[in-house]
């Protein structure tokens, strides 16, 4: 922080005040900037070339921005009872099928 | 530079130095902070950060701060910048009269 910023403005209260508060607002904002810019220097290190995930208001695109696809129609084989099961039931289903005290075979 | 400047800069080191020394520098910097947090302005600013750094292609800190700071500022609510202000003025006020 420093008030020489406009030193050559008349010493007033209202001027020290308003130099105080935009040096207070002012190293906020630079706080907040430094850490973004480093956030994504250091994403952009990591991960080149990484895409950011779209996002779909109306929830009708994945986050690749792709259609989804109409999940009813995908079928996947439980690896714990062998039973083809809808995609839209699957989680529901393993929740039940690998529980303590599920009905087995 | 005249020996007045002079003397206004190191006054207003020395309201610096009371203010800090005093504890309300870092009182009124939580005081607005907390307020800048309650109204958005904090998220509003990270926003414009990200936006800046995708519309200019850049990560440069003294690049996007050039161009997120004056706008940063005029973001923050009129209600904000007058209390924080009020607050400033009766400090100031307080040391002009202990003096």
């Amino acid at each position: 922080m420093t008030l020489g910023r406009d030193a050559m403005t008349p010493l007033t209260i209202l001027s020290v005040s308003e130099t105080i508060y935009h040096n207070l607002l002012t190293s906020m904002v630079q706080d907040i900037v430094s850490r973004t810019t480093s956030r994504q220097q250091l994403q952009d290190a990591r991960y080149p070339g990484l895409a950011p995930l779209h996002h779909d208001q109306r929830g009708a695109l994945d986050v690749y921005g792709r259609p989804k696809p109409q999940e009813a129609s995908v079928y996947f084989r439980c690896p714990n009872c062998s039973r083809d099961l809808s995609a839209n039931r699957f989680a529901a289903h393993l929740e039940r099928c690998m529980s303590r005290g599920a009905r087995r075979g | 530079m005249t020996a007045k400047d002079k003397e206004a800069l190191e006054l207003r080191a020395q309201i610096q130095q009371h203010l800090v020394e005093s504890g309300n520098y870092e009182r009124i910097s939580n005081k607005l902070a907390q307020r800048l947090l309650d109204e958005g302005w904090i998220d509003q600013v990270k926003k414009l950060t990200r936006e800046t750094m995708e519309d200019d292609n850049t990560t440069n800190f003294s690049e996007v701060l050039k161009r997120v700071e004056p706008e940063a500022v005029s973001l923050v609510s009129a209600n904000t910048k007058n209390e924080i202000m009020q607050q400033i003025k009766a400090f100031l006020c307080d040391i002009l009269d202990t003096q």
